[in-house]
């Protein structure tokens, strides 16, 4: 497996391969633009940033809060460094301003700004911010970790690619799967994650964290 | 006397920098950071963003702003340094700025604003050149993305000799010169030159090579901080993620019987 550690403007490689996200070509030679690690799969050559702000993506479900309410449209935040728009077309009941949503992004367009599709209103619970970057490992393989937790917390659970994760259940389930993701977030490197998360979600003392 | 015999005020070679030390991610608070000691200069460098411009008017739909900020600490000098900003600052963080525009993907963040924070601690000659490679360091830990890092280096004239990374006592010399110079260093590109003081073009030719190797010898030290930071996290998560994924697995099915 290919996993080199680079910096931006580092050479990931100089043979012609097909660009994935966080590389650019210069005379040639395919360089890095973060820091992150190097991934070669199916001639496709990509960084993995390993820091950094959630850049929208079409199709990647988000959680979003209302913000404001304009004439024809909706603006909702969704932690990326630009507010994102919801037509009013997409929706048949009106939203509060302070309404936690889920989202499907549409459109990204050249400037960055957001249209917003599939709205899903989240009544209660609240949101937990974590690192955009650490969003696959929350989620695992096939949804392995995300069944994990809302198995093991009894919590709903929303994930948005975002860095945003949207739970409701009740207040001690809640405190429990705080750190469960606080876990994740900060030993998403280390082995033996699952069993440590298992452990601790099953364990009496769970109750009085 | 021949340069290689030749011993500075501080017992350097006349191609020496100072001992560097830069350790990035070192505020929580900021989405990166570093800090930074040259010699007897201590930095710290904040980055935020990229974020949205305020007020609105100022943001460019075509590119981020790139608003960088150089200050002296009051305690930064020999004399208590009045903390009001003075033309001195204002005029490195303009040209700083600059510099590092070019590195950034600017074009890839329409209408927000990048925001980097320097501060000096401690000062003796050549801050603007250690603040700035800090604060490309920050830039990196930050993960925004970047053509190239920025590494930063002075180079000037002393007693007759052309020396590397001046201190303050040969910057105060009767016939010194001061060249802060940065570059990108893959493609060798000058993103901040200025000069202070009188000197020949040939003396100047040679200067520009010292300088263009110690920027060099700064972005070794800034790649391998850099690395050594990351790497031991990359290395445990690669073997970590094959094995945790297997357990996912098996956990989620046991869960589901």
């Amino acid at each position: 497996m290919n996993s080199r550690l680079v910096i931006p403007g580092e050479l990931v490689t100089e043979k012609r391969m097909k660009l994935g996200p966080h590389v650019f070509v210069e005379k040639g030679k395919i360089y890095s633009d973060t820091l992150g690690l190097v991934k070669m799969e199916r001639g496709v050559v990509r960084v993995v940033p390993l820091q950094g702000k959630y850049m929208p993506k079409a199709n990647d479900v988000v959680v979003g809060i209302v913000v404001a309410e304009e004439y024809s449209f909706y603006i909702i935040d969704i932690n990326s460094f630009y507010y994102s728009f919801l037509p009013k077309e997409e929706i048949k009941l009106p939203l509060k301003k302070g309404s936690i949503v889920s989202a499907k992004i549409a459109r990204v367009n050249e400037i960055n700004e957001v249209s917003l599709s599939n709205i899903r209103v989240l009544h209660g619970g609240e949101i937990i911010p974590i690192a955009p970057t650490r969003v696959p490992r929350v989620i695992g393989k096939n949804a392995s970790m995300l069944k994990l937790l809302q198995h093991g917390t009894k919590c709903a659970i929303i994930v948005g690619m975002n860095g945003w994760v949207w739970a409701k259940g009740r207040e001690e389930n809640i405190r429990l799967l705080k750190k469960a993701l606080q876990k994740i977030e900060r030993e998403s490197h280390l082995s033996n994650l699952t069993l440590k998360i298992q452990k601790m979600l099953s364990s009496k003392e769970a109750d009085k964290v | 006397m021949a340069d290689e015999e030749y011993r500075r005020v501080d017992g350097r070679k006349v191609d020496e920098l100072r001992p560097i030390k830069i350790i990035p991610s070192v505020l929580s608070r900021a989405e990166g950071s570093a800090y930074i000691e040259w010699g007897q200069n201590k930095a710290l460098a904040a980055v935020f963003g990229p974020r949205e411009a305020l007020p609105q008017h100022i943001q460019n739909p075509t590119k981020a702003l790139v608003n960088y900020v150089y200050r002296m600490a009051t305690f930064s000098v020999p004399d208590r340094k009045s903390p009001k900003p003075g033309r001195r600052e204002i005029e490195i963080s303009k040209v700083s700025g600059e510099a590092l525009e070019k590195a950034i993907f600017v074009e890839r963040f329409p209408n927000t604003t990048i925001d980097i924070y320097v501060h000096i601690f401690d000062s003796n000659a050549g801050t603007r050149c250690a603040a700035l490679t800090a604060a490309s360091v920050a830039l990196a830990d930050a993960g925004i993305p970047m053509r190239d890092l920025v590494a930063a280096c002075a180079v000037g004239r002393a007693n007759g000799k052309i020396i590397l990374d001046p201190c303050k006592d040969e910057e105060d010399a009767s016939d010194a010169v001061d060249m802060p110079l940065a570059i990108m260093p893959r493609t060798k590109e000058v993103v901040l030159l200025q000069m202070d003081g009188l000197i020949s073009k040939e003396d100047w030719k040679k200067a520009f090579e010292f300088g263009l190797k110690g920027c060099l010898e700064v972005y070794e030290i800034q790649k391998r901080a850099l690395k050594h930071r990351y790497e031991a996290l990359a290395r445990t998560e690669q073997k970590a993620i094959k094995a945790v994924d297997k357990q996912l697995m098996d956990a989620a099915e046991s869960l589901e019987r």
